[in-house]
């Protein structure tokens, strides 16, 4: 059975506008829907640019188009998704407001789809309290007369400048094979590496593959590899805060090289070791969750070490060697 | 446009393998690429190491993870550092890359990749993330309402209809049941496609192209080595890419401007293709690239079935040059490529190839 | 090499800011090009192809990019091209657009490269929005620690990178840094972020593009004729290696140094320190410069931080890096590149302005990315035959 875990790219984006497309915005909170001239035409909606030629469009030729348009194509959404404007069913449409040489992509709220056909007048349903974005008009709507969705807050005080963009993607990964084999030994606090058949060399982290020789390696190629080992190098990271940051204390990440191998496990984190007294040729031991603790994955990329939660001092003497600080890999 | 003398080496595609074309694999990215690489080079009698140039072409929004991409240099053998590239772009536009710099002429093999894994996302929640982001993007606006838009808008112009769509569905998965590497295929009659329900007016499912995950891979080399690898390599005679604006509310939906002038600078009309690969992801985009093209009826299209049997994004355009390549290798005289990327056909690329230089 | 000689005949930037509010994500990439158009006397009309490289798609939220900005490029029914090969992106999109004139497919090419970091959050980004990110300055602490160890050199040379490219970063109007009080104290008093990184000898987070015009031998050729210099492409290279194993060395990476010799053979370079005038270094952390002295044999293995110590690096020195103010002055992620690139074509061209290396004639550009992986290299001179 196949595991799968989850990741969800999840980031507020803040875009800035610019003089067209700010104006664009600003006008949406007044109710008002503008194009841009270029040449004979009226490009709605409006670029900083032709988008034949790329030639500058200038922002004083800005008009105010619409409000009401004619339908020229559409298409029904049955299914909408979480990022679509209605949460019943609706159609896209490319709109042809009234003055304008091309058409604007909206939704059109018509609760059934014989209900639209091209050529079907629509104007904006406004949302009341509006802020500078293409979803202040919730949807078109059949008709000539544009509506505001409950009490209207008025314009923007200030030309908006500025748009959030709210982007939420999850992806569900499968985990290879040789993660959940890992995982499952760091259970019995068991580290696995896998070495490779042609040049012998050991990998760590479940990557599956040496790419040395471009070859996959299988459960065969598990081996057994020390709990015990040295940093050889380590940064520690003064932590910048960001939406998902877990972290607000600087804390460091080790390179551990395994006793009696050529295997370093990189960015390991450590336990009971302050920051302060991390150090090159410092001596540690595997430090290891309960078994029956529920280990994060943390996805796909992170889940290999799993019950093995960092390194521990081993309270050993330090190791003097001056090449050892150059095994980062 | 294109320079007066032009490029001047022989470059042929010498072979090429795709990974099997599913639902969903359990393969990470990089072992896909591992596997298809090793299956495009060892048929040649070449390892990794006779490789001089690498170009792989993936997205960081398809596997969701930014820098996606490095972790699969484990794939191409990097060791001894070799040189290389990637694109964000399908694996074609990374065969072109190569194309352009075998033409230094210092260099004689290279290998290019396309390859995605759609199954771990939602395509809905993740093209809307192509499109304008300040007017299309926050409205959730999908390729899928563009390409429901476009069929209309080639509807309402007269030049095709649903019947037609879904004749092209029929032929593609007909074609499909001699291709191996296929995912949808079968026999479908028109009148039981046409009874289905729309996904999004006038598209229905066997409009639309399946989800895939797959990897492709490509063995270009430089004239004199071609030959020596394989009977018949497929030369590359003519290549071009064009793009055209890219809100499809500036366009004319019915025409396609940018296939066409890359096919004028490819050299589509010197002489006949008799195969034609297009990446056409819905039925009505081979009806509007074969209008383009002026494809007759005597041009076999999409034999392979098509991107509508097996849609591996990233990788669905490169494995159409492959398509061609095969017509070549087999004993065909000309074929053409073409692949595509964004809203109603935004970019297009159109590669020739044939048995002489 | 059969190779069509290609040439810059324009190149453009922007005034590089943690924040360029002032423009949409189109207007910033169109303020580059259209200065890089002006500098070759060029209009979009004249521009037969686009290459256009960035940074993860993740930092702005906007997948494949190159489809939104065809037209504000002024693509339709041109070429558009998007190369993504990490940090080392914007020398990449560089090498890529000289390929389009070397192999004669087309004339005059656009290379753009850009980053509106002020969009979103690279270390978000760089950690796929998980907890935890290390950052890049994380990532790298542990190679410079390396290097400082294996090499000897004193703290200090660290905090004289950064100052020195803050010092020179006041002569190029377009710099995001600017620090006039900047000094050996400010930096080493500046908090420590990723040990033994502090504040002041890392990068900043810039909004900002750079645009390039390439060219053929007759366009170069005219260019000169009209008075306007060109800069020859002498020799361009990427490599790059994987991401780990047992022996890799990321302070000599092999795929820097097998870069840096393609590049010198092709533009038959056999003393790189004697014959080359200055480089541009992609140095986002201030050690750097002296890992890249030594990764392209500029200076001898564990001696590139003496260069620095004499003061041999500095604009008036013997031999000049970052007379621009470099990465740890302006970096917008994926123009970095392309602007050390550009910088170093503007020096030949003698068109650097008031951060010009007097006489300069050669000069070596190179970018990294990744976890020091992706190398892009190149070679630019005033004439085709500099050592003639």
């Amino acid at each position: 059975m196949t595991r799968f875990v989850e990741n969800s790219i999840v980031f507020p984006y803040k875009r800035s506008l610019g003089p067209v497309i700010g104006a664009f915005m600003t006008g949406l909170t007044e109710q008002r829907i503008l194009g841009i001239r270029s040449g004979d035409q009226v490009i709605v909606p409006p670029l900083e640019w032709d988008p034949q030629t790329g030639a500058e469009l200038d922002p004083d030729g800005m008009v105010e188009v619409g409000p009401a348009g004619t339908v020229e194509s559409w298409t029904w959404v049955p299914a909408p998704s979480e990022q679509h404007p209605l949460g019943h069913p609706f159609a896209f449409a490319f709109i042809r407001l009234d003055g304008a040489s091309t058409p604007l992509l909206h939704a059109v709220d018509t609760g059934a789809p014989d209900a639209l056909r091209v050529g079907a007048r629509v104007a904006p349903r406004w949302r009341g309290s509006r802020v500078g974005h293409i979803g202040d008009i919730i949807a078109f709507v059949p008709g000539e007369q544009p509506e505001v969705d409950g009490p209207d807050s008025g314009p923007a005080e200030a030309p908006v400048t500025m748009m959030d963009y709210n982007a939420s993607i999850t992806y569900r990964n499968p985990v290879p094979p040789v993660l959940d084999r890992l995982r499952e030994a760091s259970r019995d606090q068991r580290i696995i590496g896998q070495r490779c058949p042609v040049c012998e060399r050991v990998y760590s982290g479940g990557r599956g593959y040496c790419p040395i020789d471009a070859v996959e390696l299988g459960e065969e190629q598990d081996v057994d590899l020390p709990h015990t080992g040295t940093i050889t190098n380590f940064t520690i990271v003064t932590p910048v805060q960001y939406p998902g940051q877990t972290e607000t204390e600087p804390f460091a990440r080790v390179f551990v090289l395994l006793d009696g191998t050529d295997v370093i496990l990189p960015y390991q984190p450590v336990v009971e070791l302050p920051v302060g007294e991390v150090r090159v040729g410092k001596r540690v031991a595997a430090a290891w969750a309960p078994p029956n603790d529920d280990i994060d994955d943390a996805g796909a990329m992170g889940g290999a070490y799993g019950h093995l939660i960092g390194w521990i001092p081993s309270g050993e003497p330090d190791v003097e060697d001056p090449d050892l600080v150059n095994r980062i890999f | 446009m294109v320079a007066t003398n032009g490029p001047r080496t022989d470059i042929a595609v010498v072979g090429w393998a795709q990974t099997p074309m599913v639902r969903r694999t359990d393969l990470s990215e990089t072992q896909l690429l591992l596997r298809v690489i090793t299956a495009a080079l060892e048929p040649l009698g070449l390892t990794r190491a006779d490789i001089d140039f690498t170009c792989l072409g993936s997205c960081d929004y398809i596997t969701g993870q930014a820098f996606s991409f490095v972790s699969n240099l484990d794939a191409i053998g990097a060791w001894p550092p070799k040189r290389d590239s990637h694109v964000e772009m399908d694996g074609a536009w990374a065969l072109y890359e190569a194309w352009l710099r075998l033409q230094e002429g210092d260099i004689e093999i290279a290998v290019v990749t396309g390859s995605g894994r759609s199954s771990t996302g939602d395509p809905t929640l993740i093209y809307p993330m192509e499109m304008d982001p300040f007017y299309l993007a926050p409205l959730g606006a999908d390729p899928l309402t563009f390409a429901a838009l476009q069929a209309r808008a080639l509807i309402q112009a007269g030049i095709t209809d649903e019947r037609a769509m879904a004749e092209v569905a029929a032929r593609s998965r007909r074609d499909a049941r001699s291709n191996p590497d296929a995912q949808v295929k079968g026999d479908a009659d028109i009148d039981t496609l046409l009874a289905g329900e729309y996904v999004r007016a006038p598209l229905r499912r066997h409009d639309l192209p399946p989800i895939t995950d797959g990897a492709a891979a490509m063995v270009l080399a430089t004239g004199d080595r071609a030959r020596k690898l394989r009977e018949r390599p497929a030369f590359i005679t003519g290549f071009d890419h064009r793009t055209e604006c890219h809100n499809p509310g500036y366009r004319d939906l019915t025409d396609s401007p940018s296939t066409r002038i890359a096919a004028e600078a490819a050299g589509l009309g010197t002489s006949p293709v008799e195969v034609a690969e297009l990446q056409a992801a819905f039925t009505h985009e081979e009806i509007l690239l074969r209008r383009v093209l002026d494809l007759g009826g005597e041009v076999a299209v999409n034999r392979s079935g098509g991107a509508l049997a097996s849609n591996p994004i990233m990788a669905t355009g490169l494995a159409r040059i492959g398509y061609a390549a095969n017509h070549v290798f087999g004993g065909g005289k000309r074929a053409l490529a073409h692949s595509t990327s964004g809203p109603c056909l935004q970019q297009n690329l159109v590669c020739i190839l044939e048995e002489d230089a | 090499m059969s190779t069509e000689p290609a040439a810059i005949v324009g190149v453009g930037q922007t005034h590089h800011k943690s924040r360029r509010h002032d423009v949409s994500f189109g207007g910033l990439v169109r303020e580059a090009a259209f200065r890089a158009l002006d500098d070759a006397h060029m209009t979009f009309a004249d521009i037969d192809a686009v290459v256009i490289g960035k940074a993860p798609d993740l930092f702005e939220g906007v997948m494949k990019p190159e489809l939104y900005l065809s037209d504000a490029l002024g693509a339709v029914g041109k070429p558009m091209f998007r190369v993504h090969t990490a940090g080392s992106v914007g020398g990449t999109t560089a090498i890529v657009a000289a390929s389009h004139v070397q192999a004669r497919k087309h004339e005059r090419v656009l290379a753009v490269a850009f980053e509106k970091q002020s969009e979103g959050n690279a270390q978000f980004a760089l950690g796929s929005g998980r907890g935890a990110s290390l950052g890049a300055g994380g990532a790298f602490a542990p190679f410079i620690r390396a290097y400082i160890e294996r090499s000897g050199a004193p703290e200090h040379i660290g905090w004289k990178v950064a100052v020195k490219d803050r010092q020179n970063a006041l002569k190029n109007p377009y710099a995001h840094l600017r620090i006039p009080d900047i000094s050996i104290e400010k930096v080493k008093e500046s908090p420590m972020m990723w040990e033994p990184l502090r504040y002041l000898e890392s990068c900043p987070s810039s909004d900002g593009a750079c645009a390039v015009v390439l060219t053929n031998e007759a366009g170069g050729t005219a260019a000169a004729a009209d008075g306007r210099p060109p800069a020859w492409i002498i020799g361009a290279s990427s490599r790059s290696e994987p991401p780990s194993f047992p022996g890799r060395d990321p302070v000599r990476p092999a795929a820097c140094v097998q870069a840096a010799w393609d590049v010198y053979e092709q533009a038959g370079i056999t003393n790189p320190r004697q014959q080359i005038d200055m480089a541009e270094l992609y140095v986002p952390f201030s050690w750097h410069e002296a890992i890249w002295l030594e990764g392209h044999d500029i200076a001898a293995a564990g001696e590139g931080w003496r260069m620095i110590d004499d003061d041999e690096t500095a604009l008036t020195g013997s031999f000049p890096v970052n007379a621009s103010g470099g990465v740890l002055s302006s970096n917008p992620i994926g123009a970095s590149g392309l602007l050390r690139f550009a910088e170093a074509a503007n020096q030949v061209r003698g068109a650097a302005g008031e951060h010009q290396v007097a006489g300069a004639k050669v000069a070596l550009a190179m970018a990294y990315g990744a976890n020091s992986q992706y190398f892009s290299t190149w070679v630019v001179a005033s004439s085709l035959q500099p050592f003639d």
